[in-house]
C-alpha cells in the first residue's frame, strides 16, 4: 500500500515535467524526414494534430493553428520501438502460483506447487510498473515504443506494447496482450523443472494440459451429466488463444541450439510464434523463413582479463564476433527480424544497433528494423512504424543522422505530446554503467575445509546483465560454475566438483563477499562444509 | 527462384552419385569375422559395400592406402554425459521420466570432437543418477560440426536411466536452503518408488483404455489428462524403451531383476555393476546386458567390492558385457580398457575388442547398424597406426556413415591456420577495445 502511495506520488511529481497535458498541433519543417515508409525527404514537413499524424511529406501545407518548430539541419524520423524488454518489472517478481491441470502423478503435482513467478495468465499490463528514469532514457535514445514482459519464470505471461509518454498505463497501451511469452529458465535447484531438458518437458506438458483442458471444457459444455466437472484453471484458459494461433508466442531463445529447440517445442504444439535473443541466428538463418526474430544487440563483450582471453578456445572467440552479423545475416535472407534490446540497459541499444551496422546491415534496414518491421510483426503497423498520415504520432527528432556515432535525440512527440529530455545524458551514463566492472569480478582462490583435509579451488568470477557467471578449476577438477548469483554481498554459485569418482557430485557454494575476502558453506552430498577465500592479484 | 533451379539441376548428378572411399592394404579387425590381413574396406555413402582381401573399387573412388595401419568399427561407449546442455540431472523429484536429453543436447561440447580422436563413434547419453528413475536417455553419433538434430540416431531405441544405491538416495540427504528433504533416502525408498511408477502408470494405461472404451461405446467421455511421466512408464511396459540401470552392489542388482519379472519389464543393460561378478548368473539369466569399468573401485562405499576381474568373470558367465566411460576422459581410449580385461582375467583379444564395440551395439539394440565391420552395416570406422589394444597405437582417421569426422594430418594442418584466425580476431578485439576507449575520454 505504502509502495503504490509512493509510486502514485513519483508520477505527480514527474508530470511537472511534461509540456503540456493537452496533445496539440505542431508543424515540424525544415527537416530532413525519414518517413521509414518512403524514402527520406529533406526540408520534408511532418505535422501533428490531437495526437496523430496529419501529414507527412516534402509538400504538405502547415496548418495556421499548428506552433511551428524549425528544425533546420536535424533529422526526424517515427519513434523506435524495442520490441523485447522488461521494463516496468523486477528482476524476480513474486506472483500467483500456476492452477496446472487435472490428473495425479508427481509431475502434475510439481506443476501446482506455487512458484514465485509468473504463468500464462499473468497479464504485463496489469502489473508493469514503468519508472520515470526507465522511461526517460529510453526515449532518451528515441524509444518511444516497447514491448514489455517479465523476463523471470517459464511462462512469462502475456507481454504489453505500450507507448512511453504520458498518463496512466490504460492511457498508453497499444496492444495487450501482444504475445505470450516463454523463456527456457530453469526454476532453483529441487523445484520442478530445475534443469534445461526439465523446462522443455514442463512447457510441453503445460500445452499438453491446454489441450486437455480444452478438449475437457468443451465436452462438459456440451453434456455435463454423468461427467466428472473440470477443473478450473486461469492459466490454462489463457492457452487458449494460444492454441487457436490467435495469440503468437515470443520464444526467448538466444543461441542456435536454444532457437531450434523453440522450433521444436512450436512446431509440435502448432503455434504461430517469434524468435527473440536469436544472437546465434546467423548460424540457421536458411531455415527461419516464417519465423520472425527479435535479434538482441545486447553483444556478448570478451573477457576483461588477456590470460581468459587468450584461453579461450577459437570457435567461442568466433561466435562471439559472429553474432553482430545476424541481422545482416538474416536480412540477406529475407528474414522478417527486428532489433529488440532484450537483456540489455537502455543504453546498450544504440551501440548494439551500430555494430550491427558495422557488420554489414545498412543504416536504411536497421532504421525498418526499429520501426515498421516490429510494427509488422506485433500486428500494429497501421498505428505505428512509420512517419504516415492517420499513424499515431511518436516521432523523435535527432541531430545527426540516428545512427550515427554521435547523433543525439533532441526532441521527443509521444501521442502527439512532447515530452521534455533529460538535461543530462542519462543513456550515456547508462551506458558506462554496463561496462563497469562488479565487485566479484575476478579471481578467488578458496579453500574449502574438509574432514579430509583442505580443498583448494580457484573461481575466476564475473557479473554480467545481472548473471554471475564463470569458472573453477583445482582440487575438484575445472569446469563451468552454474546457478551463480550475486546481489552485492551475497554470493551463490555451484560447481560440479570431480572427485577421483566415476560420477562428479555438485557443491553448492554460499557466502558473502567482503572487500577482497569471501567467505561462507559449501553445501555438498557429503555434508555441509566451510569455506573462505580472497582475491588473487 | 530460377538461380535455386538451376543450383539443384546441379546438384541432382551429384547427389545421386554417392561418394566411394576404398580403404586398403590394412589389417581389419571385422570383430564379428575374424582378422583379415592385408584387406579392404569399401564405403559406398554411408553405409560399408564390401570387406575382404580382394575387394575392388570404381575408378573414382576415393583410396585411401592403410599399408601397417588396422581399420577397427567405432568405439561405442554406453555410459556419456557428454552434449548436453545445463545440468544433466533433474533433481527435483524421485521419477523424472518426463524429461528427455534429446532436448538438451548441444553440439558445442569439444569432448565430441576429443573422443573421435580417440576413436568413439556413437554413444548412450544418459540423464545423472539423482534420481530413482531419471530421464529419457539419446543415443547419438559424434557428428562433430553438424546440428544435433543429426547426431540423434534416427531408429535407435528410446532409452531411460534407472538408478539405484547411493546416488538417488544421498542426492537426498542435503536439501537446498529452505527446503524439506526430498525422498527417497534409503535403498528400500529408492525400489518402492519404481515399484509405486509402475503402479501408476498401470492405473494410467486403465484410465485410458477406459477412455477409449467409451469412445467405441459412442459414449460421451473426457479424454483423460496426456502424463508424459505415466506415458514414458507406460512404454517401458509396452517395450517400447530400454532400461539402462545404474547399479553397484548385488542385492540391489538383483532387487531390480526380480521387481523388473514381478512389474513386468525387461532391464536392457545394468549400468557401472561393479559387483556383477556375485551375480553374473542372475544377470544373464534375466537376459540384462552389463556396461561397467575395468579398473575403478573404492571411490565411495558400494565401489570397495570391485575387481578388474568383473568384466572377464561376467564374460565368462554369459553377461553381454561392455566396458564404457561415464567420463569425457575416458570416452577418449575405451580401447585400453578393453585392452585390460585381456591382462585381468585372460579375456581372448576377440572378446576384448567386442566389449568395446559389437556387444555394447548389442546392449543399444542396433547391432544391426554398427558395432562391427560387416557389408550392409554403417560406415563408422577408425583407421590406427597400430594395432588398438595398445598403448602405443593412436587414431589416424575416423569415419562416421562414410565421412570423415577426424582426421590427424588434417587436424595437425588445420592447427596454423587455427592459430592465426585466433590472433587475429583477439587482436581485432583488442584494437576495438583500445579505440572505444579513447572516444570515451574527451
Amino acid at each position: 500500500m505504502k509502495l503504490r502511495r509512493l509510486v502514485a506520488f513519483a508520477f505527480l511529481l514527474s508530470s511537472v515535467t511534461l509540456y503540456a497535458d493537452a496533445p496539440g498541433v505542431y508543424a515540424l519543417t525544415g527537416a530532413t524526414v525519414h518517413p521509414v515508409s518512403g524514402p527520406a525527404v529533406a526540408n520534408g514537413v511532418v505535422v501533428i494534430r490531437n495526437g496523430l499524424i496529419e501529414a507527412a511529406g516534402p509538400s504538405a501545407a502547415i496548418p495556421p493553428d499548428a506552433t511551428v518548430i524549425d528544425l533546420a539541419g536535424m533529422h526526424v524520423y517515427p519513434g523506435l520501438i524495442d520490441a523485447q524488454t522488461s521494463l516496468g518489472f523486477a528482476a524476480a517478481p513474486a506472483r500467483r502460483g500456476f492452477g496446472g491441470g487435472g490428473g495425479g502423478g508427481a509431475a502434475a503435482r510439481a506443476q501446482t506447487e506455487r512458484p514465485a513467478e509468473p504463468t500464462p495468465d499473468f497479464l504485463a499490463v496489469r502489473n508493469a510498473n514503468i519508472s520515470d528514469d526507465d522511461a526517460e532514457a529510453r526515449r532518451a535514445i528515441g524509444v518511444t515504443t516497447v514491448v514489455t514482459a517479465p523476463a523471470s519464470g517459464i511462462f512469462n505471461g502475456q507481454s504489453a506494447i505500450v507507448n512511453l509518454g504520458s498518463g496512466p498505463i490504460e492511457s498508453r497501451v497499444i496492444k495487450s496482450p501482444a504475445a505470450l511469452q516463454i523463456s527456457f529458465n530453469p526454476r532453483s535447484t529441487w523445484t520442478y523443472p530445475d534443469s534445461l531438458m526439465g523446462v522443455v518437458s514442463y512447457i510441453r506438458q503445460t500445452f499438453f494440459d491446454a489441450q486437455q483442458h480444452v478438449a475437457a471444457t468443451e465436452i462438459y459444455g456440451r453434456s455435463p451429466a454423468g461427467l466428472e466437472r473440470p477443473r478450473e484453471s486461469a492459466a490454462l484458459d489463457a492457452l487458449r488463444p494460444v492454441l487457436r494461433r490467435d495469440l503468437p508466442v515470443v520464444f526467448v531463445a538466444d543461441s542456435e541450439t536454444m532457437m531450434r529447440r523453440a522450433m521444436a517445442i512450436a512446431k509440435e504444439m502448432n503455434l504461430r510464434y517469434v524468435l527473440s535473443g536469436a544472437r546465434g541466428g546467423y548460424e540457421l538463418a536458411s531455415e527461419l523463413k516464417n519465423i520472425p526474430v527479435l535479434v538482441s544487440v545486447k553483444w556478448p563483450t570478451a573477457p576483461g582479463d588477456k590470460e581468459e582471453r587468450e584461453e579461450q578456445p577459437l570457435r567461442v572467440i568466433r561466435d562471439r564476433q559472429l553474432q553482430p552479423t545476424t541481422p545482416s545475416v538474416l536480412q540477406k535472407n529475407g528474414i522478417s527480424f527486428a532489433l529488440v534490446s532484450g537483456p540489455g540497459k537502455a543504453g546498450d541499444f544504440l551501440p548494439g544497433i551500430r555494430k550491427a551496422i558495422e557488420n554489414g546491415l545498412s543504416a536504411e534496414d536497421a532504421l525498418r528494423a526499429t520501426t515498421i518491421a516490429p510494427a509488422r510483426i506485433f500486428g500494429i503497423d497501421r498505428q505505428l512504424g512509420s512517419l504516415e498520415r492517420g499513424k499515431i504520432a511518436n516521432v523523435i527528432v535527432s541531430d545527426k543522422p540516428l545512427f550515427d556515432k554521435d547523433a543525439k535525440v533532441k526532441r521527443v512527440f509521444v501521442d502527439g505530446r512532447e515530452i521534455r529530455l533529460p538535461a543530462d545524458d542519462r543513456a550515456a551514463r547508462d551506458e558506462a554503467a554496463a561496462g563497469a566492472a562488479s565487485p566479484i569480478d575476478g579471481t578467488w582462490a578458496l579453500t574449502v575445509r574438509t574432514p579430509e583435509g583442505n580443498v583448494a579451488i580457484q573461481v575466476t568470477l564475473r557479473v554480467e546483465d545481472g548473471k554471475l557467471s564463470g569458472t573453477f578449476s583445482g582440487d575438484r577438477g575445472a569446469g563451468d560454475i552454474r546457478g551463480g548469483s550475486f546481489d552485492g554481498t551475497a554470493v551463490d554459485f555451484t560447481i560440479s566438483a570431480q572427485n577421483n569418482e566415476a560420477e562428479a557430485s555438485d557443491w553448492v557454494f554460499r557466502g558473502t563477499v567482503s572487500g577482497d575476502t569471501m567467505n561462507g558453506n559449501v553445501a555438498t552430498t557429503l555434508g555441509s562444509f566451510e569455506f573462505s577465500g580472497s582475491r588473487s592479484k | 527462384m530460377r538461380k535455386t533451379l538451376l543450383a539443384l539441376a546441379f546438384a541432382l548428378p551429384l547427389f545421386a552419385q554417392e561418394r566411394v572411399t576404398l580403404i586398403r592394404n590394412a589389417t581389419i579387425l571385422t570383430v564379428t569375422n575374424g582378422v583379415i590381413e592385408n584387406g579392404s574396406v569399401l564405403i559406398r555413402g554411408a553405409k560399408i559395400a564390401a570387406v575382404g582381401r580382394d575387394v575392388s573399387a570404381p575408378a573414382n573412388a576415393r583410396v585411401i592406402d592403410a599399408t601397417g595401419k588396422f581399420v577397427m568399427p567405432g568405439i561405442i561407449d554406453t555410459h556419456s554425459h557428454a552434449g548436453v546442455e545445463g545440468s544433466v540431472n533433474e533433481v527435483s523429484l524421485p521419477n523424472t521420466g518426463m524429461v528427455r536429453i534429446q532436448d538438451a543436447l548441444t553440439n558445442d561440447d569439444i569432448s565430441a570432437y576429443r573422443q573421435l580422436a580417440g576413436g568413439t563413434t556413437a554413444a548412450l547419453i544418459l540423464h545423472g543418477s539423482a534420481n530413482a528413475i531419471g530421464g529419457q536417455s539419446q543415443i547419438v553419433k559424434w557428428k562433430w560440426g553438424r546440428p544435433v538434430s543429426e547426431w540423434i540416431v534416427p531408429d535407435a531405441p528410446r532409452t531411460i536411466k534407472f538408478a539405484l544405491g547411493e546416488n538417488p538416495k544421498s542426492a537426498n540427504f542435503r536439501p537446498p536452503e529452505g527446503q524439506q528433504r526430498q525422498y527417497p533416502a534409503t535403498r528400500m525408498g529408492v525400489e518402492e518408488v519404481i515399484r509405486k511408477s509402475f503402479t501408476d502408470a498401470r492405473d494410467y494405461m486403465a484410465a485410458w483404455d477406459e477412455y477409449e472404451a467409451k469412445r467405441k461405446r459412442n459414449e460421451t467421455a473426457i479424454p483423460p489428462r496426456r502424463d508424459l511421466l505415466m506415458e514414458t512408464m507406460a512404454d517401458i511396459l509396452r517395450g517400447k524403451i530400454d532400461i539402462h540401470a545404474h547399479s553397484y552392489r548385488s542385492d540391489e542388482i538383483v532387487m531390480l531383476l526380480n521387481l523388473a519379472d514381478e512389474m513386468g519389464f525387461k532391464v536392457r543393460e545394468l549400468q557401472h555393476v561393479l559387483e556383477g561378478y556375485k551375480v553374473a548368473r542372475e544377470i544373464a539369466k534375466h537376459g540384462a546386458g552389463a556396461g561397467t569399468f575395468i579398473d575403478w573401485w573404492g571411490y565411495k562405499a558400494e565401489a570397495y567390492d570391485a575387481t578388474p576381474y568383473n568384466v572377464a568373470l561376467m564374460l565368462r558367465n554369459g553377461v553381454l558385457t561392455s566396458v564404457n566411460s561415464d567420463s569425457d576422459e575416458l570416452a577418449r581410449h575405451l580401447n585400453h580398457d578393453a585392452a585390460k580385461a585381456i591382462k585381468y582375467g585372460g579375456v581372448s583379444e576377440e572378446d576384448a575388442l567386442r566389449v568395446c564395440t559389437i556387444n555394447a551395439a548389442k546392449q543399444l539394440r542396433l547391432d544391426h547398424r554398427i558395432g562391427s565391420i560387416e557389408a550392409g552395416k554403417d560406415a563408422d570406422l577408425v583407421i590406427w597406426t597400430g594395432h588398438p589394444l595398445s598403448t602405443y597405437s593412436r587414431v589416424e582417421t575416423t569415419f562416421i556413415e562414410g565421412e570423415i569426422y577426424f582426421d590427424r594430418q588434417q587436424d595437425l594442418a588445420r592447427r596454423e591456420a587455427n592459430r592465426k584466425e585466433k590472433e587475429e580476431r583477439l587482436k581485432k578485439e583488442a584494437d576495438d577495445a583500445a579505440k572505444t576507449k579513447k572516444e570515451r575520454k574527451p
